[in-house]
């Protein structure tokens, strides 16, 4: 056993992350690490996991936890990538960092801090906010969930407060940009955001690395509360390299009339897990899912959604799209839940994804569950090729064969940002997404 | 009450088939499921010693294998299997002449519409009540053209190597619990062969009936329609209405094979408290064709899903299917389609209905193995809830390994509509009434597919059930 | 004009079921045997609303007034009573029921029309409803049709009037039967109208259009103008014209108030 190493996966390494910590946060951590020693390893048995084998995926033994110092706010040292992806895409409210794990580097426009807008890491919110953290952390995402969301209770390194008070308005994103450099390591983080009533706020995160020797797994817990009639939108962009495991809880709270959106973007990772739960908790909340993934090689995205409609008048609308080359795989398992009384529901799902090559496989489970008469639910999955008459048509005007299809995919993926206004995050996505394509012959 | 009493107008407030018969059983094993009881149904049969076997490692298996955990709500289930017996045996011999059928039995069978049935347009009739076909019977021309129609314990008598390079093949033993059960306990159900290239242009017929109390079912039906063969088969399944639970489990398998085409219709409106629990499974050759019209009304639970494996190139699979859940019913309902082979297709067509507190669910599969190319698939399932307190679930399985497949699946769920409903009850119709008639048009695309005394049937019941369901 | 009016309404207010939306608002209107009244105003006049309270939707609720339906109080009957009682909203919508064929919808429609014990011959029924479609210029291929389901506009208004023919009202309600229509198809329509009211000379018509069109083809004995849910002018077809030339803006202005109770035919 690695239990005695302090870098392991271990009883040891969650006293370690807790020393200094506030008492509250250490009882959390042990109870999350207990939970996590008493909950099994989830397998192909369990509905959840049924096309993601974590036996044959996933090593967590073999992993230890980054142990080297933060790296220094100072953008020269920085690895280049990082530096780029900051710069495609630059205007913002405010800025985090993360490399390896940890926070480096944070700012937010002063007009804001004055208003009273928090974005910081966790630590420091932990020193300036202690009130609000033990107030939100891990009660969206709490550590009884499941496996994975113990693990990351118990072991979190570090993560993102953000905070927007009662009312105000945020007309740019904050950007989240991360960096992760270390083979064999397993990086755990949380984000917890938090919208007060009729505020609006745009989130977008991004994670890169290059390719890794060895397996390395990173883990994010995602707390997102809309208040009243607040306006949020929620963005992760996945841009990992080879050997990569992404595994990511997601869970949103729409409180009444709030406008809560996500946009889920996988693109890199050999294994990407996605779980996605939207809790539709006031009357009159609406959540649009979207999801956009373009797998080649041998990658492997598994997308795990649910929208659960608890009050009347509410309203979901999940559109994921992905396109898959060479021999990736990709899974959509996703469920509408509509509980009793919630009337007047009206909930949508469509999932659709092209396969590009002899290779590629899905697995599409869409799911209704409907216990109120008075809703408006469907859901649509398709699962085909490259439309070829468009192919056809673009090839008539003079485009050759890989230019034509390369055109038709982005057509077919454009659908999902058309839906999203963030201009930054479009043009990075559809380049990032012309990179992939451009391998594709 | 009516006094122009024909077969139609039977008393509606009723579940139509809530009567007994008195009959005496020539023998009945004991209750529960042992290994003796599965030694004295194979000895009653007088069944060869391969088939003994073959019955009692199911029984092994049977008992290894736990209680499905997901499909309808089972956790009663045990108690009610130690309860019932697994085999009673009606008469001695089964009969060629109606005439020679015991008058208990015959009654029962009359009030239920046939032989009148069978005079009408049918090419054959055979009839289950409890454990064993009681008759069987096959127009002449088809005898003389090779047609087999036999029940399934002559089958294996009159034409064991047939039988036994098909038995067991489609769905083994050890396929789900149910046709493990299945596999140690059957009796009765229907050996069809179809030789090369005869079309049968009439359907054949097969009526189940369970009479006694804590009575067990477990039919089971092997069906080959030759290259280049058409045959249409029809089950229907009634049972009285008793305090107690009673189950039926049958397994039905079906090879359709090179260019031939099959129909297989079923429709179940079993009394609310059986526990119906089938296996159904056809395997389709190169330009084969198989339809499923699978209609489920009765029964407290049912979980069925016919499947099509399309093993030849261009085969065709087809499933449609009508679920009624009334008050306290779970349909779990649905269909396999697995494509095997290049250029199949397939298609499902769902449609079900929620009232009270009923619940359905549609559970599918649509696979694409690697090398199907051109597989083309279409899934619709459509859902109409009646009360707030109606339930319905979808749970569809897409797997596809094949690039060169088209796979679509479309999911509704709705409820009457109130400006439907206003516009029919402007022009004077009765809001049940029209409420009645929006659910029969909801159903309409695959209600007409249905041979007509069904069809006529499942409107009387939708009628019934939307009366007083407005206001 | 007869004595004793089939329709009497006298300050009908409504609004729209659970909310304070008040879309009529005390609305007076009187029409007599054989009459032909045309009622127009400007988007959002309640006009629609009008024909619906009328034709009892569930969706409106009358929260004061009387209407009268030859002598009997209408508010108190369901939708299908109405029907039964003689009253026919041809729908500015008409709604789609997939599965259930017109000649279906029809025959259970006509039946229930019946006096009580009396069954509808179901030959006589096609062969009515085959002259009726052959007076509308209606394909009988049209009768195994889903109701308006997959229409054009202009066969859901032509299957609107076949279903007038069918059931012949004493009062049809006709709400912007005209809009969606082509010339030809507004031709058609009118002349089966007309061909009803030339058999049926004491069927009474309330047309509810917002165009003049409509009128060159069924000619009103009476015109009236709505605005802000109650009648505000009344007056023979010379008032549709001037609505023609003038548009609607004259009304605009008017003060709710100071216009008191408005003229009655």
């Amino acid at each position: 056993m690695s239990d005695s190493t302090t870098d392991a996966l271990s009883a040891v390494a969650v006293d370690r992350l807790s020393l200094g910590e506030p008492q509250w946060l250490r009882e959390q951590r042990a109870h999350a690490w207990d939970v996590y020693e008493r909950t099994p390893m989830p397998t192909t048995r369990l509905e959840q996991w049924r096309y993601t084998d974590l036996a044959k995926t996933l090593d967590l033994s073999a992993l230890t936890l980054s142990e080297s110092q933060p790296a220094q706010d100072d953008p020269t040292t920085w690895p280049e990538r990082l530096r780029v992806a900051m710069d495609e895409d630059h205007a913002a409210s405010g800025h985090i960092v993360f490399i390896d794990g940890r926070v480096v580097h944070s700012d937010l426009d002063p007009s804001l801090v004055a208003k009273g807008v928090i974005l910081m890491s966790l630590h420091e919110a932990l020193d300036q906010h202690s009130h609000l953290l033990r107030e939100h952390l891990t009660t969206t995402v709490p550590a009884e969930d499941g496996k994975f969301e113990a693990l990351n209770a118990a072991l979190w390194a570090d993560g993102i407060f953000l905070y927007v008070p009662k009312g105000t308005q945020l007309d740019l994103p904050v950007r989240v940009t991360r960096w992760l450099s270390e083979s064999g390591t397993a990086y755990f983080s949380r984000v917890l955001i938090v919208a007060e009533s009729h505020s609006r706020i745009s989130y977008v995160d991004e994670v890169l690395s290059d390719d890794f020797s060895s397996q390395t797994f990173t883990s994010t817990a995602v707390e997102v509360v809309a208040r009243d009639g607040s306006q949020v939108q929620y963005v992760a962009v996945q841009r990992l390299g080879t050997n990569a495991f992404y595994q990511s809880v997601q869970r949103t709270l729409a409180h009444r009339d709030s406008k809560l959106d996500t946009l889920n973007v996988g693109l890199g990772a050999s294994v990407s897990r996605v779980d996605l739960n939207a809790k539709l908790i006031g009357p009159g909340a609406n959540s649009d899912m979207l999801g956009l993934y373009f797998g080649d090689a041998s990658q492997h995205f598994d997308f795990n959604t649910s929208q659960d409609h608890l009050e009347p008048n509410t309203g979901s609308d999940l559109l994921y799209k992905g396109a898959l080359d060479g021999d990736s795989r990709a899974v959509f398992r996703g469920i509408i839940r509509v509980h009793p009384g919630a009337q007047k529901t009206d909930a949508y799902q469509t999932c659709r994804t092209l396969l590009l090559s002899p290779g590629a496989r899905v697995d599409s489970l869409p799911n209704l569950e409907i216990e109120a008469d008075d809703v408006k639910c469907s859901h649509g999955a398709t699962v085909g090729q490259l439309d070829a008459e468009a192919k056809f048509y673009l090839m008539s005007r003079g485009l050759d064969r890989v230019q034509a299809e390369r055109l038709v995919v982005l057509g077919f993926l454009g659908e999902v940002m058309s839906r999203l206004p963030l201009g930054g995050v479009v043009d990075k996505v559809t380049r990032a997404i012309e990179e992939k394509l451009a391998q594709h012959g | 009450m009516p006094v122009n009493e024909t077969v139609g107008d039977l008393n509606l407030d009723e579940y139509k088939y809530d009567f007994i018969t008195t009959s005496e059983p020539v023998f009945r094993a004991q209750k529960g499921l042992s290994e003796e009881v599965v030694r004295q149904i194979s000895a009653h049969k007088d069944e060869p010693e391969w088939m003994l076997d073959f019955r009692l490692k199911a029984l092994k298996v049977y008992e290894s294998k736990p209680m499905p955990k997901w499909g309808g709500d089972l956790d009663g289930l045990e108690a009610v299997l130690d309860e019932i017996y697994f085999y009673v045996r009606p008469q001695d011999q089964m009969e060629r002449s109606w005439d020679d059928v015991p008058d208990e039995i015959k009654n029962t069978f009359e009030k239920l519409g046939i032989p009148e049935a069978e005079r009408k347009v049918l090419a054959g009739v055979g009839a289950q009540y409890e454990s064993e076909m009681v008759y069987h019977s096959l127009r002449e021309e088809w005898q003389k053209q090779g047609v087999i129609f036999d029940s399934i314990e002559d089958g294996l008598k009159n034409h064991p190597e047939l039988f036994r390079e098909h038995f067991g093949t489609i769905i083994p033993t050890g396929d789900n619990k149910f046709s493990a059960m299945n596999s140690a306990v059957w009796s009765g159900g229907s050996f069809v062969y179809v030789p090369k290239g005869v079309s049968l242009d009439t359907p054949l017929q097969a009526y189940f009936r369970v009479n006694q109390e804590r009575m067990g079912q477990f039919e089971r039906t092997l069906i080959i329609i030759d290259e280049g063969a058409q045959a249409h088969y029809i089950e229907g399944c009634t049972a009285p209405v008793y305090s107690t639970e009673s189950f039926h489990s049958g397994v039905i398998e079906i090879i359709v094979k090179d260019n031939a085409r099959f129909r297989y219709t079923t429709i179940q409106n079993w009394s609310n408290n059986m526990y119906n629990l089938v296996t159904q499974r056809a395997i389709v050759g190169a330009g084969g064709h198989m339809e499923w019209l699978d209609g489920n009304l009765g029964s407290k639970l049912t979980m069925k899903y016919p499947s099509c494996y399309l093993m030849g190139e261009g085969a065709h699979g087809e499933i449609l299917s009508i679920a009624y859940s009334g008050d306290g019913q779970h349909q779990d309902t649905g269909g396999k389609v697995v494509h095997v082979a290049p250029y199949t297709t397939s298609s499902i067509v769902s449609k079900s209905i929620s009232k009270g507190t009923g619940r359905s669910t549609y559970r599918g599969l649509c696979k694409v193995h690697e090398g199907a190319h051109h597989a083309r698939s279409n899934v619709e399932c459509d859902a109409l809830l009646i009360n707030d307190t109606s339930r319905t679930d979808t749970y569809p399985y897409i797997e596809i390994e094949e690039s060169d497949a088209s796979v679509g699946h479309e999911a509704s769920v709705s409820k009457i509509g109130e400006e439907q409903l206003f516009y029919l009850t402007s022009r004077g119709i009765r809001a049940d009434e029209a409420m009645a008639m929006i659910v029969r048009g909801f159903i309409e695309p695959i209600a007409k597919q249905l041979p007509l005394e069904y069809a006529v049937e499942l409107n009387r019941l939708i009628e019934m059930e939307m009366e007083g369901s407005v206001g | 004009m007869s004595d004793v009016p089939v329709l009497r309404i006298e300050g009908l207010e409504a609004k729209v079921a659970e909310s304070e939306l008040g879309i009529l608002n005390g609305l007076d209107l009187q029409i007599g045997k054989g009459e032909i009244h045309a009622i127009m105003g400007p988007n959002g006049s309640g006009k629609s609303t009008l024909a619906k309270v009328l034709a009892g939707h569930p969706g409106y609720e009358v929260t004061s007034g009387t209407v009268t339906f030859r002598g009997e109080d209408l508010l108190t009957l369901e939708a299908d009573e109405r029907s039964l009682a003689g009253v026919f909203l041809a729908f500015q919508y008409p709604v789609e029921i997939a599965g259930v064929s017109i000649a279906n919808f029809l025959r259970t429609a006509v039946q229930a029309h019946l006096p009580e014990g009396e069954e509808l011959d179901i030959f006589d029924f096609s062969d009515i409803l085959t002259e009726r479609m052959a007076m509308l210029d209606m394909d009988v291929t049209f009768a195994e049709r889903h109701v308006n389901d997959g229409f054009s506009g202009g066969e859901k208004k032509r299957n609107e009037i076949l279903q007038m023919a069918m059931l012949k009202p004493k009062l049809a309600v006709m709400d912007e039967t005209d809009s969606g229509l082509d010339i030809d198809a507004l031709k058609i329509v009118a002349d089966g109208v007309n061909k009803l009211l030339a058999e049926d000379p004491d069927m009474s018509v309330l047309l509810i259009t917002h165009y003049q069109r409509l009128l060159d083809y069924i000619k009103p004995h009476h015109v009236h103008v709505m605005v802000d849910g109650r009648i505000v002018e009344s007056g023979g077809p010379e008032v549709a014209l001037e609505l023609e030339a003038n548009g609607y803006r004259t009304y605009e202005t008017i003060e709710p108030s100071a216009n008191g109770s408005a003229p009655v035919a």
